[in-house]
């Protein structure tokens, strides 16, 4: 299966009233698990509905390989049915009038598979996914789960060269939500399908995705490994929208006088005496580390004083609320928080951990290694 | 260029545009081309009336304008046809809100004795023909003002006078029985769905009963009953066959007779400019209705989980009430049926004497009358009513059923948006208009050959159109929700499986929407056959169907025989219903409402 490939893309309804999608540009290479991810109504579920030709496009090229699909400038268009994928459904879509085994054998029968190798083919896909037994049973009859592996089993039977998910994992249980995660990781690897997952659920895209595709208002902000969308983000959207609890963005905008924005200005001039083009910093809550009142923290940290407001546990970890004056930071810790609740703390965040944004909300690099050593030793000096 | 080859490829591929297209012409000619010539016959003048309107044949006229609002005889055509419909549809709502908001009360917030069977039995009326009360009362209370068969009362010695007997009192209680079933399933469906948990808010904080009565229930429950009144006065609009049976002996016309003699009396443009004010109104009073709606559904809360019914306990009421209920029950249905059946079996009225009692106008043969020799099940009309009903409400409603689905089909899947939005209007449309209105306008546009069409009066073609156009709101409405609650979904899932458009109408969306259509052609069955305003303009003696057959052996004063056809219609609408309701497993009952 070649690469899938968009270009140029728009998707607008009501005559250009509403932009659902705009200059979409993206790659899906062959094998990926590509996931988009995005808030609802960023233009994910649109994108997916055009890839498998259910949503036209208003403009641009869709393309498998070097054979357009889509394609406005030559009127090409091929239809869905034409397009050998598979979609599965957010709602699943089963069939109500057909057994399980007659969902399932659907696409088969339609190309005219011999019914003795159809058989065989159904069976194995519905033992795969341990739904043989209900092949008799109505899908009102089963729970979401089944449902789910059904709508999953019908795509899976014909061997489509891409798989399409639309939000499946949205109406499960959170058990359920697990095990199905792990159950589509060995379908990509046991059966080498390419698959595009749409997920508002930043968990299930870093967990499944070999790359993410994040999007916001139609407009595509990064394409990146699951580890580049957390750790390289390309803009202030896809820092905040990536991780939980949320990062922490300061910014640092000369109209913002309390005292957290002018001690990370402070700290920032002091990195960077020339003042870059910083709008403001990002600081992931696992990176802030705390310390006693009393404690000395790294010179080149970014430090600072502030009330421990309140420690939540979560099971695993524990979420710490600082207030510092007036603003809320959050820290995470995977231990508990030996400090009082009340007491007045320090935090402390690494210069390599921290997110620097432009005024224009894009990553900025605050200073190559290079760069803080010198400002270390101009501090030392 | 490449644009509109993209166009072609994606939109105009498959055949739902060519259908929403099809689909846009037929509703265009089947409803608003003949509402179009109906008004433009209001202001043409009209074959024959060359030298009284002062111009060519064709040619615009405020004639008939006139004619029918300012001249001499506006009062007898318009004005007091207008005063009596209007003070008819006060006096019925008015009745049919007190009984029937009492009655939905104590069916659906009470513990009266046996809430369950009333709750049924209670809605019979609604499904019987509103003139089958109409003929019951004649039986009962038929003065000397008109000859034929005594009245039962005239039969033992006492003279009902005139205004009880005829015009508007008894149109009135005829009426509000007819539609106290609509108050108690609109009105009831309300207090059903509202919770307690509102009423026990204001409870706990200090209201008492009757300020928890006026502030919190009365309020919430306004759209149900403003609902309830504007759609009774709609119907009373279009009531014809009791103003037709009661009304007549006195003079007593109200708008739908009026519009009647009008066209019975070929005056084409008068009968325009009556149905279309009959539009008007309609059209108005749904309008006002869809406002006040819209406005309180801004407050409504429809009860969802937390919603809770609590019955209040009548404790020594218990009986009255019921008494009532039972009471009302005997009057609105038992009292009038009995009648009916015994007026079928009786030689002369009011003789109870069992020598009296013969089963001559049901099977009898060789009998000694000018016409209709035989009893009225051997009699060959019957028969033809009989088939051309079951065939022509049959066609019409499987017909409107099938497009309805079709229409909710082109509404959700339609690439052309507009083409969907026009068609969920147009089919909604004759719902605003009275349906002795609709059938003036299919009159004024079949009467005469247009174009490749042939005049279709006096055909049972004419009859078949019209119903379904009839029809059309009920059956688009139930194909869209259906159609809605189905979504795309499972169609693209198909679609993605590799499936092309009729493989996936045959194997996907018609197998789904099974029961949709069953209860889509049903529906509009039962009404169909009970109806008899759209029939009575339309149809002539070979294209009899059972109500207008009735009607005619009702001027033909052949009493029994009118009161045995109408149970046989009441017959097959109730059992009908049953069936229906068995078979969807839905209640039925409820949809009449809408």
């Amino acid at each position: 299966m070649p690469n899938i490939s968009l270009t140029g893309v728009n998707k607008s309804y009501g005559g250009n009233a509403i932009r659902a999608v705009s200059d979409l540009d993206l790659e899906i290479e062959d094998g990926a698990f590509m996931c988009l991810l995005g808030p609802s109504g960023c233009g994910k579920t649109t994108t997916l509905r055009m890839i498998a030709g259910l949503e036209h496009l208003t403009s641009g090229c869709i393309s498998i390989g070097d054979k357009p699909v889509d394609s406005i400038v030559d009127g090409i268009f091929v239809p869905p049915e034409r397009r050998d994928m598979g979609l599965v459904f957010q709602s699943y879509a089963l069939w109500p009038h057909l057994t399980i085994e007659r969902n399932t054998d659907f696409g088969l029968r339609l190309r005219r598979v011999p019914k003795k190798e159809r058989l065989e083919r159904v069976e194995r896909v519905m033992e795969t996914l341990g739904i043989l037994q209900y092949r008799d049973r109505y899908p009102s009859q089963l729970s979401g789960g089944q449902q789910q592996r059904v709508a999953l089993a019908r795509m899976l039977a014909v061997n489509p060269k891409v798989l399409l998910l639309d939000e499946p994992l949205s109406n499960l249980d959170a058990r359920l939500r697990l095990e199905m995660r792990a159950e589509l990781k060995r379908i990509h690897s046991e059966f080498g399908t390419t698959i595009i997952f749409v997920t508002h659920d930043q968990w299930e895209a870093m967990t499944l995705a070999t790359k993410i595709a994040v999007m916001h208002q139609g407009t595509l902000q990064q394409v990146g490994t699951p580890d580049e969308i957390y750790n390289r983000p390309a803009n202030r959207f896809v820092a905040e929208f990536v991780g939980s609890p949320p990062i922490n963005v300061v910014s640092l905008e000369n109209k913002e006088t309390d005292s957290l924005a002018t001690m990370v200005r402070d700290y920032v001039t002091r990195l960077h005496p020339q003042r870059p083009a910083i709008g403001s910093l990002g600081l992931r809550p696992e990176t802030v580390q705390l310390a006693g009142p009393q404690e000395t923290v790294p010179d080149d940290h970014f430090a600072g004083q502030a009330r421990l407001a309140a420690v939540l546990p979560t099971g695993g970890s524990w979420i710490a609320e600082l207030d510092c004056g007036g603003r809320t930071i959050f820290a995470s810790f995977n231990q508990p928080v030996a400090l009082p609740v009340g007491s007045t703390v320090q935090f402390h965040v690494a210069p390599t951990a921290m997110l620097a944004f432009d005024e224009a909300d894009h990553r900025a690099e605050l200073g190559t290694d290079r760069s803080r050593t010198a400002a270390n030793n101009e501090m030392a000096g | 260029m490449a644009r509109w080859r993209y166009a072609l490829a994606t939109k105009w591929r498959e055949p739902t545009a060519i259908i929403g297209l099809l689909m846009v012409a037929l509703f265009a000619y089947l409803i608003i081309v003949p509402i179009v010539t109906l008004l433009g016959d209001a202001v043409q003048v009209q074959f024959g009336d060359a030298r009284r309107a002062g111009g060519e044949r064709g040619s615009l006229t405020a004639y008939y304008i006139l004619r029918t609002l300012t001249s001499p005889v506006a009062q007898d055509l318009f004005w007091a046809p207008l005063t009596h419909t209007l003070s008819v549809a006060f006096g019925v709502i008015t009745i049919s809100l007190l009984i029937g908001g009492t009655l939905a009360w104590l069916l659906s917030r009470t513990d009266m004795f046996g809430r369950r069977w009333f709750a049924t039995a209670l809605i019979v009326p609604y499904m019987l023909p509103s003139w089958t009360f109409a003929l019951a009362w004649t039986t009962l209370f038929k003065n000397r003002t008109v000859g034929g068969q005594q009245g039962w009362l005239e039969a033992m010695g006492i003279t009902p006078p005139d205004w009880m007997a005829y015009g508007q009192v008894p149109i009135t209680i005829i009426l509000a029985l007819h539609y106290t079933p609509f108050v108690i399933l609109l009105f009831g469906n309300a207090l059903r769905r509202f919770d307690s948990q509102l009423e026990d808010s204001a409870r706990i904080l200090g209201a008492r009963p009757h300020v928890v009565a006026r502030q919190i229930i009365l309020p919430l429950m306004l759209p149900s009953l403003m609902s309830a009144t504007v759609l009774i006065f709609a119907k009373c609009l279009g009531e014809f066959g009791v103003a037709y049976v009661l009304g007549l002996p006195v003079k007593y016309d109200v708008l739908a007779t009026s519009l009647y003699r009008s066209i019975s009396s070929r005056q084409t443009g008068v009968a325009a400019v009556l149905a279309g004010a009959i539009m008007l109104i309609g059209i108005l009073s749904l309008l006002i209705d869809a406002r006040l709606v819209r406005e309180a559904r801004k407050f409504v809360t429809v009860g969802g989980k937390g919603a809770m019914n609590r019955r209040s306990e009548l404790g020594i009421l218990r009986w009255p009430a019921t008494g009532f209920a039972a009471f009302m029950f005997l009057f609105s249905v038992g009292l009038p049926l009995t009648t009916l059946v015994l007026s079928t079996l009786m030689q002369v009225p009011g003789n109870f004497a069992l020598s009296n009692f013969t089963l001559d106008y049901w099977i009898g043969t060789g009998l000694d009358t000018v016409a209709l020799r035989t009893g009225i099940l051997l009699a060959p009309e019957l028969w033809q009513a009989t088939w051309n009903t079951l065939w022509i409400v049959g066609t019409a409603s499987m017909c409107s059923g099938l497009l309805g689905l079709l229409v909710g089909y082109v509404v959700v899947r339609s690439p052309v948006l507009s083409v969907g939005t026009f068609l969920r209007q147009v089919t909604f449309f004759p719902y605003l208009v009275p349906g002795i209105a609709f059938a003036a306008a299919y009159l004024s546009l079949f009467a005469v050959p247009r174009g490749p069409v042939p005049a279709l009066y006096g055909t049972a073609f004419i009859l078949l159109l019209a119903l379904m156009a009839d029809q059309m709101p009920y059956a688009s409405r139930a194909g869209i929700s259906a159609m809605m609650q189905l979504g795309k979904d499972p169609e693209e899932a198909a679609q993605i499986a590799g499936a092309g458009w009729f493989r996936r109408m045959i194997s996907v969306v018609i197998p789904i929407q099974k029961g949709a259509l069953v209860a889509g052609v049903l529906l509009p069955f039962i009404s169909g056959i009970r109806g008899l305003s759209l029939f009575v303009i339309l149809a002539v003696p070979s294209t009899d169907v059972l109500t207008t057959y009735s009607l005619r052996l009702i001027d033909y004063n052949y009493t029994q025989a009118a009161n045995a056809v109408v149970l046989i219609i009441a017959a097959i609408a109730y059992f009908g219903t049953l069936a229906a309701q068995k078979i969807t497993k839905t209640n039925l009952a409820e949809g009449l409402g809408s």
